[in-house]
């Protein structure tokens, strides 16, 4: 069997192209799996996984336990929002609590950058990181590339624009990695507050007015704005930003060809999206999360074969 | 005490005897002779292939004492220090409480006596190191205090550094400042730059040190007074000191003497060991401070010694304290980390220099002078392990290395320390 060149799924800086492009072949069979009437298969039987969320998450978790059900593995769940864990400790102590109850994966979201690679380094299970604060969030690129894939057949030779909050958002980075990976080509686009002021740097396009960043892309995948991950004022007010950043329909009609909608959820709509194009035909929102349980379980179920080759 | 240093190379620039080998006869504490011949003493070193120079100084260690003693202590901080070359220190004052009455002070200076190390109290500021009201400064300088400066803690308030200027001159005090704008490094862990956007990591910009610096000088510029920026670390910083010594103000600065061993792409595996304030930059800012260092913008090479507790530093990368542990390995990462240098005008910003700035006497390498002496061996192997490790603390990111350079003994107030196997 192929495997990944990595025990663990920390980044998508650590992939290779055939890291992703083995992620993919998998996650296409798990996408014909998930659309049995029988939807399960026995892949990960006797693994158990533990989802270790210390912030909050609907979806991701939805989906990562989705994945892990639909492959027959164990699953264990723990939620700590408690933004007053202060101390390291409580992360690997809590992890190793897990662990000591025999637990071969976790799955992490951390508020902190670098969280997974910290326990990384002091656990010995696979660990996959469900998002590391303004870091990385893998396997949301990973399924966003994948449904890019899906819509206009490659990836490579594409213009993706990534559009919003880039500064507080590790789908962001994510996405940068996996896109020039897979050979598209990539702007960013936001208020210049919302940039890092080195972004340029990581060899993408930066543009401050939407319209432009609409006109030049094949592929808007408009971000959600993160108040909760703002610890200080970056714009005026939302309004402002929905006059000058919001996309809805007319932007859209204004372009001379279509363009495809995306967005990693939840989205907060009449704010960076309307509605009138979040529910589009050219909107590929709700394919992102049915892809999300196939690539999910793609990264899974790779990772288990290197653990029980191990 | 009855010691002669045979061989030993002398070195020390001021002294007629610079890059020779003698055999030094140091007596309850007075280097009495200083010859070629044979002396006869109680206790004989072999010192061929060893250095003399005058006791190490080190400006602004944080020894954590009170308050913070399961990091450090005045204990463990003298044994450290003098095992690691050092006769002075100055302490910063952010213990709890803070330096700022002659109580503190004297918590300090007063074991002197009995000690080889000496150790000197930097005053706080301002109360508490808040920057918000100013601590009786003439009492502190009598007491003792032999610079003032919060420490840590930049003196953001423009009024208290204008302030301060101004009412240190009586005694011709210096103020030492940490320059760094808060508002522009909140929340920030690493230097901003392509590498925290690759790790996502919130920056903190060498603008936060730069802006700082330019005012800490225009205020300079209009009060008058001396002032010692702690720690630059940006191409920038050397620049304006730079251009500001030359127009002929009374300033000064130091470089943390690990500051030019590591560039911000150490930390790609969020290790927290590299997390230090201010923090690694870049390729050109090392330069630009080996370039600072050649011409004499910067004055002093400090250890900036920062004791961190395991709880505070086996954390998440942001959420883990700042600090290196810097007073062990000082030789060993100029050896390592300042090969185009000469140790010859290095050795300045660790002996003569600081005792300038701090207006402490200078001690000699001369017949019938004190001996304030540190023996070392520049070209000495040796491991740096958890159990070679001197401080309480281990917040190293040279543990585990095999370092080079190193002192084996030091002599001063009348009493010797050396290595074993001397």
């Amino acid at each position: 069997m192929q495997q990944l060149s990595s025990k663990h799924l920390l980044g998508i800086k650590d992939l290779t192209t055939s890291d992703i492009e083995l992620i993919f072949e998998t996650a296409d069979n798990f996408k014909e799996v998930i659309n049995r009437p029988i939807k399960k298969v026995p892949s990960l039987r006797d693994i158990t996984i533990a989802n270790v969320f210390f912030e909050n998450s609907t979806r991701t978790k939805l989906s990562f336990e989705l994945a892990e059900k639909r492959l027959s593995a164990d699953v264990v769940n723990f939620s700590s929002s408690n933004s007053s864990v202060k101390k390291g400790e409580t992360l690997l102590d809590t992890v190793n609590n897990i662990l000591a109850m025999k637990v071969d994966m976790v799955v992490l979201r951390h508020s902190s950058p670098g969280a997974p690679h910290f326990l990384a380094r002091h656990i010995k299970a696979n660990i996959i990181n469900a998002g590391d604060g303004t870091h990385e969030h893998p396997t949301q690129a990973l399924l966003d590339t994948f449904s890019i894939r899906e819509k206009l057949g490659d990836v490579a030779g594409k213009k993706v624009a990534i559009i919003g909050d880039i500064l507080h958002s590790r789908v962001a980075l994510s996405n940068i990695f996996a896109l020039q990976k897979l050979g598209a080509e990539v702007m960013v686009c936001g208020p210049n507050t919302l940039l890092p002021k080195f972004i340029g740097n990581v060899g993408v396009k930066v543009e401050l007015d939407v319209k432009k960043a609409l006109k030049w892309c094949d592929v808007a995948n408009v971000l959600r704005i993160q108040m909760e991950r703002q610890q200080i004022k970056y714009f005026p007010s939302l309004r402002e930003y929905t006059l000058y950043y919001g996309i809805n329909k007319q932007l859209l009609d204004a372009l001379d060809r279509p363009i495809t909608i995306m967005h990693p959820g939840p989205i907060n709509r009449g704010v960076e999206l309307n509605s009138d194009v979040a529910d589009s035909e050219h909107s590929i929102i709700l394919n992102q999360v049915e892809n999300g349980v196939a690539v999910r379980m793609a990264v899974l179920y790779l990772l288990a074969g290197i653990a029980s080759d191990n | 005490m009855d010691i002669v240093l045979n061989s030993v190379e002398i070195f020390d620039k001021r002294s007629p005897y610079h890059g020779k080998r003698k055999n030094v006869h140091i007596k309850n504490g007075v280097i009495t002779s200083i010859t070629s011949q044979k002396v006869k003493a109680r206790q004989t070193v072999d010192a061929k292939g060893l250095k003399l120079s005058i006791g190490w100084f080190d400006v602004g260690a944080h020894f954590g004492d009170p308050g913070f003693e399961h990091k450090e202590n005045l204990e463990s901080g003298r044994s450290l220090a003098e095992k690691s070359g050092f006769t002075g220190v100055a302490v910063l004052p952010n213990t709890n409480p803070v330096v700022q009455s002659k109580n503190e002070v004297s918590y300090i200076t007063s074991n002197n006596k009995n000690e080889l190390i000496q150790l000197y109290a930097l005053g706080a500021v301002s109360a508490n190191t808040e920057g918000k009201e100013l601590t009786e400064m003439i009492d502190l300088h009598h007491a003792g205090a032999v610079g003032f400066t919060d420490g840590f803690n930049p003196i953001w308030h423009t009024d208290i550094l204008l302030k301060t200027l101004q009412y240190l001159q009586k005694f011709d005090g210096l103020l030492i400042n940490r320059a760094e704008d808060r508002m522009l490094t909140m929340f920030g862990s690493m230097h901003e730059g392509t590498q925290s956007t690759l790790l996502g990591l919130k920056g903190m910009p060498g603008l936060a040190e730069e802006v700082m610096v330019q005012r800490d000088l225009r205020l300079l510029d209009y009060a008058g007074g001396r002032i010692h920026f702690s720690n630059i670390s940006t191409a920038g910083s050397v620049d304006l000191i730079r251009k500001a010594k030359k127009k002929g103000l009374a300033v000064t600065c130091d470089v943390a003497v690990h500051q030019i061993a590591f560039s911000d792409k150490a930390l790609e595996d969020y290790d927290t060991n590299f997390k230090v304030n201010p923090p690694f930059r870049e390729n050109g800012d090392i330069k630009a401070l080996i370039k600072g260092l050649k011409d004499g913008t910067i004055d002093l090479i400090v250890s900036s010694h920062c004791p961190q507790d395991e709880e505070s530093k086996n954390l998440e990368f942001d959420l883990a304290d700042f600090g290196i542990i810097g007073l062990q390995t000082f030789m060993s990462v100029i050896k390592g980390h300042y090969q185009d240098l000469s140790l010859e005008e290095l050795i300045q910003g660790f002996t003569t220099r600081p005792r300038e700035i701090l207006g402490l006497p200078l001690p000699e390498i001369k017949v019938g002078s004190q001996a304030d002496l540190t023996l070392f061996d520049p070209d000495k192997k040796w491991d740096y392990t958890l159990e070679s490790n001197l401080s309480k603390s281990r917040n190293s990111p040279f543990l585990g290395k095999t370092l080079t350079g190193k002192s084996v003994g030091v002599f001063n107030n009348g009493k010797v320390y050396l290595d074993e196997g001397l």
